[in-house]
């Protein structure tokens, strides 16, 4: 078939909305985008090949720097990987403080893939908004784990850390104060005209096309797929929570679904230290041998680890499922095809919060 | 110093604008150079401008362990920065490689090997203070006098 397009146009891998390297080649005729695939490989670390053969001590920490802006979810699902196979139990009191520090990480995970889209849409004052709130979150989770982004707070039977009880008063006290304001801003977002004219309509994603390209997570749930691995971990059963689920498909929904979720992580919190029982946080155990497949819902959606581990705890083989490489298909291959306007790429491209950094490893 | 010298001066110290080049890093360090953004932390009170655009930087912030499809991009991408410029490499990663540097590893620690890297952030990741506080302190020692030091 003869090609009908007028100019291949790439994006990237440097380019002042990508925060990390990743090209973008779209063939358009016109304004419209006909076609348009992406080139990963700029950030291929090999890091599963280093943690092969490695103690769980160290993969533990390599595992958190597969991604920096989810590293808790990294940690939590490993770990509690390592739990499932050896059989290790879990303090209830540190069962508790996992999901608030995976709730604080996402909380700040979704306000900065807001931020981005803020950003990329030229919204800025909306997005310094949103960075403000997150720096917020960012002192809470500093406050309970000690870090800011490569915290390592989970182990093996339990965190490494109890919750304080002024650092309990502190944390309610914040939500109390975050909450207002990310209504604030969801109301901007949702009622901007300007923003709805950048974000409406533009960019969709329907049902089937997201079951094609497996979307997951939070684009996932923006097309009307109800899927979230949370309601499958016991200790989220236990607090209860429903998942956000919109049905446009759209960019505008993608993002809403994002900030609809930040105000439910703030409810689940809340129940967490209104229940949090009392008790050790940590009860020890030895990590065995054993094969298993485990799930979590990280901020992008559904993680995978297949874990392999011989009789010292040492990890024989292991291999990461990450959610970006599904969204960015489906971005790539289903969102941006049909867009009228270059402009509406990039910001269609991280509606969908690519990471490349977990994508490519 | 001749006059126009000290305008220049002036308006260097003022106006630097920074890229930042990811070059195969766990983005913890991207989100921290992202904070500085943040209304707390203000880069942009003392002048500092993130384009992301090599074409009109001052500063590039090297951030990552150097994976091998950078290494023939990141020197071109550095010869695209007009003078005077410099290099800071923000986070252990572009310094040592950190824990990217091992065995069956596809990545080649340190930056410095590739392109002149004027002043190194350690840190895992450093604080976004730590980033700013050195892009301050570097900018006077490349940017004042630039011309007259060179001739």
């Amino acid at each position: 078939m003869k090609k009908v397009v007028d100019v291949s146009f790439p994006v990237g891998p440097v380019h002042p909305c990508w925060k990390e390297p990743v090209r973008l080649k779209c063939e358009t005729k016109g304004e419209k985008v006909l076609q348009a695939e992406v080139e990963l490989g700029y950030m291929k670390k090999g890091i599963e090949r280093i943690m092969r053969g490695r103690p769980w001590q160290e993969v533990m920490f390599l595992a958190e720097r597969i991604c920096g802006i989810c590293s808790v979810i990294h940690n939590m699902v490993f770990i509690e990987g390592m739990e499932a196979m050896s059989g290790i139990p879990v303090p209830p009191r540190a069962a508790y403080l996992r999901v608030i520090a995976n709730e604080l990480d996402r909380i700040q995970s979704h306000l900065l893939a807001n931020f981005s889209y803020c950003y990329t849409i030229e919204h800025e004052t909306l997005g310094m908004y949103l960075l403000n709130v997150r720096e917020k979150a960012m002192d809470l989770l500093e406050r309970l784990t000690g870090a800011r982004v490569n915290k390592a707070y989970m182990i093996p039977g339990g965190v490494r850390f109890d919750l304080q009880a002024e650092d309990h008063v502190i944390i309610s006290s914040t939500l109390d104060q975050i909450e207002p304001d990310i209504m604030r801003y969801t109301r901007m977002f949702s009622e901007g005209p300007l923003i709805g004219l950048r974000s409406r309509g533009i960019g969709i994603l329907s049902e089937v096309h997201a079951r094609e390209a497996h979307a997951v997570g939070p684009t996932a749930r923006a097309s009307g797929i109800r899927t979230d691995l949370r309601t499958q971990h016991p200790t989220y059963q236990k607090i209860g929570f429903s998942p956000v689920v919109r049905t446009e498909g759209d960019n505008f929904a993608r993002v809403m679904v994002r900030f609809q979720e930040v105000a439910e992580s703030i409810g689940i919190i809340r129940r967490c230290l209104d229940g949090l029982p009392e008790g050790l946080i940590r009860s020890g155990g030895v990590c065995g041998a054993g094969t298993i497949t485990h799930r979590g819902e990280a901020p992008r959606g559904e993680l995978t680890y297949y874990l392999k581990a011989d009789e010292y705890g040492r990890i024989v083989d292991i291999s990461i499922q990450t959610p970006s490489i599904m969204n960015i298909e489906a971005s790539a291959h289903y969102m941006i095809i049909g867009a009228t306007s270059l402009a509406d790429v990039t910001s269609t491209f991280i509606s969908a919060d690519p990471c490349i950094a977990c994508t490519e490893r | 110093m001749s006059l126009l010298q000290r305008v220049k001066n002036v308006v260097r110290s003022r106006s630097i604008h920074v890229c930042f080049v990811d070059v195969g890093s766990c983005n913890g360090c991207d989100i921290e150079v992202l904070a500085t953004l943040a209304p707390r932390y203000d880069i942009e009170q003392y002048g500092i401008y993130v384009h992301n655009n090599p074409r009109e930087a001052d500063i590039l912030l090297v951030i990552g362990a150097m994976t091998p499809q950078w290494e023939d991009k990141l020197p071109a991408l550095w010869e695209r920065i007009p003078e005077p410029k410099a290099a800071i490499a923000i986070g252990n990663c572009p310094i040592s490689g950190c824990v990217f540097q091992r065995r069956d590893t596809y990545v080649s620690a340190p930056v410095a090997k590739f392109i002149p890297v004027a002043a190194e952030v350690p840190g895992c990741p450093p604080r976004p203070t730590e980033i700013l506080s050195a892009i301050l302190s570097l900018a006077p020692t490349v940017f004042k006098d630039f011309e007259e030091r060179r001739r």
